[in-house]
């Protein structure tokens, strides 16, 4: 992005927003067009939010971050560089650049390290905004002892502090770090420092350089949601050959058969699916055939972590609709990849919200590019409990012809009665579980209104006294669903209001959400619950389970009386548990 | 008006988005209330960037109106 353009969006962006993003740059330059550049880049993150940056105190880095814990904003982006941790690190001082100060340079850092980990420490114990935040970028002065090509003691020793605060802050719940990796491909290190800019006015970075750090933080401070299945296909993907002509011995995916990249590809998948992402496969094959290679073959990705597995004859459209129906997510949440274009045309024809790629078999360069690219949509911050056991979920729902909705209400009761199930239910706010807010923004289907939340709004919210928020974890004889339901709403004298209401697609058909409405009552003693309902494209789910104690069609403002849900409730089965209050 | 021209009106433009064309050509610092320091960085760099050209520091303490910068530029590309 050119500066002109940034002030272009900057000037366009007036009309239509409904909200107010306040973001906290804390630097300690003068942010001028860092400023502008992250402002640019959040307007085209959220288009609909008024944003407003507000900036500290020149020169004085980590007292800006220690006042973060005061500051009034949703959201704060952090960029540090050599000189906010000691003006000789930086060139517009002239402090002494010889080996005596390296010493004192070095206790310098590690003390202001000290009191950035203390700032940060504080602003999450206070509940404040998450942190989008930037290790320095810029070149080291030429004040160690030896020549450039050589890496000094004083250099090594400077940056393995960094690292040991940088790996400290990334596991801080309210911290994200920009990736020097990704930062280095976009921003090369001699593009980033400009000498005249930084002596005349105090802004150190080239344009360019400030533009693609902007953009990187505003992708921080959005942090959107990963994608949530990969499709994937077989011959000539998951591993090279056509298995129908070369059979088991014939198909590869490793060095010794200039297959690397198709192994390299499986080693992701198997990653992404230890971290929760669902992975199906379809391909035109023998499926006798491809059972054998699986068991025999030793795959990286084994075999158990595929669900489903459509190998057939037929169009891959018709197996992707039947993913989705055993996934039961949306298309827009799902990607695919295959090397034939045309097969993924025939699915994107039929499923035009599935992000496709053609993975480029003959060519190292583009496949490895599609590999980090895979990541990119999958990438998340943390390895949840409810990730570790999606699968598992799923592949026992489609089994299990018991959860299927639709079913004879006798037979479903008797077989809800012997599932020995259990919820439990969390009436805790504080410190905010980062599960419900990632409910609250992912769920489509059992939604009531399709709100999503940033961060910031989340917390704002929460931090009303009348809120309540209700997180409900389920498991029964089969395994754990983990948590699965939100709830979030207010109490007035005689009603309930709920404003946020979603379960994950995983626990329908276990009457889960009946259960929840009759704690509901039950908790807060009242004899009417009002909800905030509104028609998505999606939550026809939701939809259903309104109509299934009013008539007509439910739009608008929908309230249950206690006294018609419990003669309509049907019968539940779970027992309930209560942790935690406040 | 010239090709130069009109991408100087725009850089102006994206720097004092209140401006009219006509105001545009008269500003100066002391015409244009928002013309403040930052406000001549952001120009310059705005222009820096458009027209592929470097001001020195001598330069820029004349670069203080449109028809300055606007001879500036001519004669850098002459």
């Amino acid at each position: 992005m050119k500066l002109i353009e940034a002030l272009e969006i900057l000037k366009k962006a007036t009309a239509e927003q409904r909200g107010q993003l306040k973001v906290q740059l804390v630097c300690g330059f003068t942010p001028l067009h860092l400023q502008t550049f992250l402002n640019a880049h959040l307007h085209l993150q959220f288009p609909d939010q008024k944003i407003e940056i507000e900036t500290g105190l020149y020169g004085d880095f980590v007292g800006n971050i220690e006042r973060l814990e005061q500051a009034d904003a949703d959201s704060a982006a952090a960029v540090l560089e050599w000189a906010d941790l000691d003006p000789r690190l930086g060139i517009r001082q002239l402090g002494g650049w010889g080996p005596k100060e390296l010493a004192d340079i070095l206790e310098g850092v590690s003390s202001r390290l000290e009191r950035l980990r203390a700032g940060i420490t504080r602003t999450e114990a206070a509940g404040k905004p998450s942190l989008a935040l930037s290790l320095p970028t810029l070149p080291l002065p030429p004040l160690a002892i030896t020549a450039g090509w050589q890496a000094s003691q004083f250099e090594l020793e400077l940056r393995e502090r960094l690292a040991g605060f940088g790996a400290w802050a990334v596991k801080r719940e309210n911290v994200r770090m920009v990736s020097a990796g990704r930062l280095d491909q976009l921003s090369p290190a001699p593009d980033r420092l400009d000498v005249k800019s930084e002596l005349l006015s105090g802004f150190p970075y080239k344009l360019s350089h400030a533009a693609i750090l902007g953009q990187l933080l505003a992708n921080l401070i959005r942090n959107p949601s990963p994608q949530k299945g990969l499709i994937t296909d077989l011959d000539d993907t998951l591993w090279s050959g056509l298995l129908g002509e070369v059979g088991i011995d014939g198909i590869s995916w490793d060095l010794d058969h200039g297959a690397q990249i198709h192994g390299l590809y499986q080693q992701l998948l198997r990653a992404l699916a230890e971290e929760g992402v669902l992975i199906a496969a379809t391909s035109k094959n023998d499926p006798a055939v491809v059972d054998e290679a699986f068991r025999k073959a030793g795959l990286i990705l084994p075999r158990e972590r595929i669900f489903p597995m459509e190998v057939h004859w037929n169009r891959k459209s018709e197996s992707v609709t039947r993913i989705l129906q055993a996934w039961n997510i949306g298309a827009d949440s799902v990607v695919m990849v295959d090397d034939s274009a045309m097969e993924l045309a025939d699915v994107k024809r039929a499923h035009p919200q599935i992000e496709c790629f053609q993975f480029p078999k003959d060519n190292s360069e583009a496949a490895y590019a599609l590999l980090w690219k895979l990541r990119d949509l999958f990438g998340k911050s943390a390895v949840r409990e409810e990730d570790k056991i999606r699968l598992e979920t799923i592949r026992r729902a489609a089994g299990s012809a018991a959860f299927k909705p639709g079913m004879e209400a006798e037979s479903s009761d008797s077989f809800l009665e012997q599932a020995e199930a259990e919820l439990t239910l969390s009436f805790r706010k504080d410190p905010p579980d980062p599960r419900a807010l990632e409910l609250v923004n992912k769920t489509n289907q059992f939604n009531l209104n399709g709100r999503r939340y940033t961060e910031a709004a989340w917390r704002d919210y929460l931090k009303s006294p009348d809120v309540f928020l209700l997180i409900a974890a389920y498991q029964d004889k089969y395994g754990p669903l983990g948590k699965i339901s939100v709830i979030a709403g207010r109490k007035h004298p005689a009603t309930l209001q709920v404003d946020v209401w979603v379960m994950s697609c995983r626990a329908f058909s276990r009457r889960i959400e009946h259960r929840c409405l009759e704690q509901l009552f039950k908790k807060f003693d009242v004899q009417e619950i009002a909800f905030d309902f509104a028609v998505t494209p999606k939550n026809g789910p939701f939809r259903d389970f309104l109509c299934s104690f009013q008539d007509g069609n439910s739009r608008g403002s929908v309230s249950f009386a206690r006294d018609l849900f419990i003669p309509k409730c049907p019968p539940l089965f779970q027992g309930v548990k209560e942790i935690g209050h406040g | 008006m010239d090709d130069l021209q009109l991408r100087l009106i725009k850089c102006f433009a994206a720097v004092f988005p209140d401006l009219s064309e006509d105001q545009i050509r008269k500003a100066s610092p002391y015409a244009v209330t928002t013309w403040d320091s930052v406000a001549t960085l952001n120009l310059l760099m705005v222009i820096q960037e458009e027209f592929g050209v470097e001001f020195n520091p001598e330069d820029i303490e004349h670069l203080t109106s449109y028809e300055e910068i606007l001879d500036c530029l001519t004669a850098k590309r002459s």
